[in-house]
């Protein structure tokens, strides 16, 4: 990796740390007196803002990079329109996080934000049919049964507490959504590792790496936030501001060093 | 050229694109697909069919053009190697 295209992954740490940091020592000076929560919540919307919008443009041109008949070219489409929608809920919520310092929940901004999660499921359906198709191993039917069930047990865990909390109804079926739309996400997420795995650290490798792990924090913060909201931890809110800044970087440089594949 | 030592070729030009171990279960799966037996020497047609296969799925990583090339590297790789 050259120094230029380290210093964006200098950033994307700064700023996990930064939000960190935040959570562990909200007390801190540097909370107080130089970076209001005001001024950290207008940050981390930024910072989402443009990685969902740089992601969903790299994304696309993949799609556009590729030829008609390739089997990918329909799931960067999908991701790319993933992403829009991700974009499109964040910057719903921007006037409050901006100018109010605030983010309210639920927000017609959630509207995006799930609509999105059937884009990204259907994005990673695609890519593993055409890694199917194209003959790579793919596991067994056992293993794959294995796995339904390891998420089944997983959504238990995760969602009988989230779901036992009281609350209004909107605020409750929205918080239990998520974290159940990303365990419907997870089943396909492991299905790719086991190709990533074997693509190592090559160039394709890299791309999977990236994304992969990106949506891997992706369900850790909406499952964080989730857990967060429904038992009243929302003081742990910066841990999910640095998960989500640290996934959507991920997945739009998965999405960028494709690109880069594709052009060289 | 043999099984073995094509498979190995293939696995060294396509390791940097695909990695090592996706490279020779992705190529040793097509063999076993085509009925290339694992000890006997690999014919043109055969290579060829084997070629084909791999260049389909490096296209879903790489791209047609991209994808060409490296194959076009493969083929290179094994008729140095079979030339020897």
């Amino acid at each position: 990796m050259s120094g230029a295209s380290k210093l964006p992954w200098m950033v994307v740490l700064l700023a996990v740390l930064l939000y960190v940091g935040w959570a562990i020592w909200p007390a801190s000076a540097l909370y107080n007196d130089v970076l209001s929560s005001h001024r950290m919540l207008a940050i981390a919307a930024v910072f989402k803002l443009a990685a969902l919008l740089l992601g969903s443009i790299w994304a696309f041109a993949c799609r556009d990079r590729l030829e008609t008949d390739n089997p990918a070219r329909p799931a960067w489409f999908l991701l790319s329109l993933g992403l829009l929608s991700t974009f499109a809920g964040q910057l719903s919520l921007a006037p409050f996080q901006l100018v109010l310092g605030q983010t309210p929940f639920p927000t017609p901004g959630d509207i995006f934000y799930v609509l999105a999660y059937p884009f990204l499921i259907a994005a990673l359906l695609v890519f593993l049919n055409a890694y199917r198709e194209a003959g790579l191993p793919m596991g067994s039917t056992a293993e794959r049964a294995l796995l339904l069930a390891g998420v089944g047990v997983i959504a238990l865990v995760i969602l009988r507490p989230v779901a036992a909390t009281a609350g209004p109804l909107l605020d409750r079926i929205l918080t239990i959504a998520y974290p159940a739309l990303d365990l419907v996400l997870l089943v396909p997420l492991v299905l790719l590792l086991r190709v990533a795995l074997r693509l190592g650290r090559s160039e394709a490798g890299e791309v999977w790496l990236l994304l992969l792990s990106g949506f891997v924090f992706l369900c850790a913060g909406d499952i964080c936030f989730a857990y967060f909201q429904s038992l009243g931890e929302e003081h742990l809110d910066p841990f999910v501001h640095a998960t989500f800044i640290l996934a959507y970087a991920l997945i739009a440089g998965g999405a960028h060093r494709q690109l880069r594949i594709l052009k060289s | 050229m043999t099984t073995r030592e094509t498979i190995d070729s293939v696995v060294k030009v396509l390791g940097p694109y695909i990695g090592e171990t996706m490279a020779r279960s992705a190529t040793e799966a097509h063999c076993q697909k085509l009925g290339i037996a694992d000890a006997s020497a690999v014919s043109t047609e055969q290579l060829e069919t084997l070629l084909g296969k791999l260049g389909g799925g490096l296209n879903i990583f790489l791209g047609r053009d991209k994808s060409k090339t490296a194959i076009g590297e493969v083929r290179d790789a094994i008729t140095r190697g079979a030339g020897r």
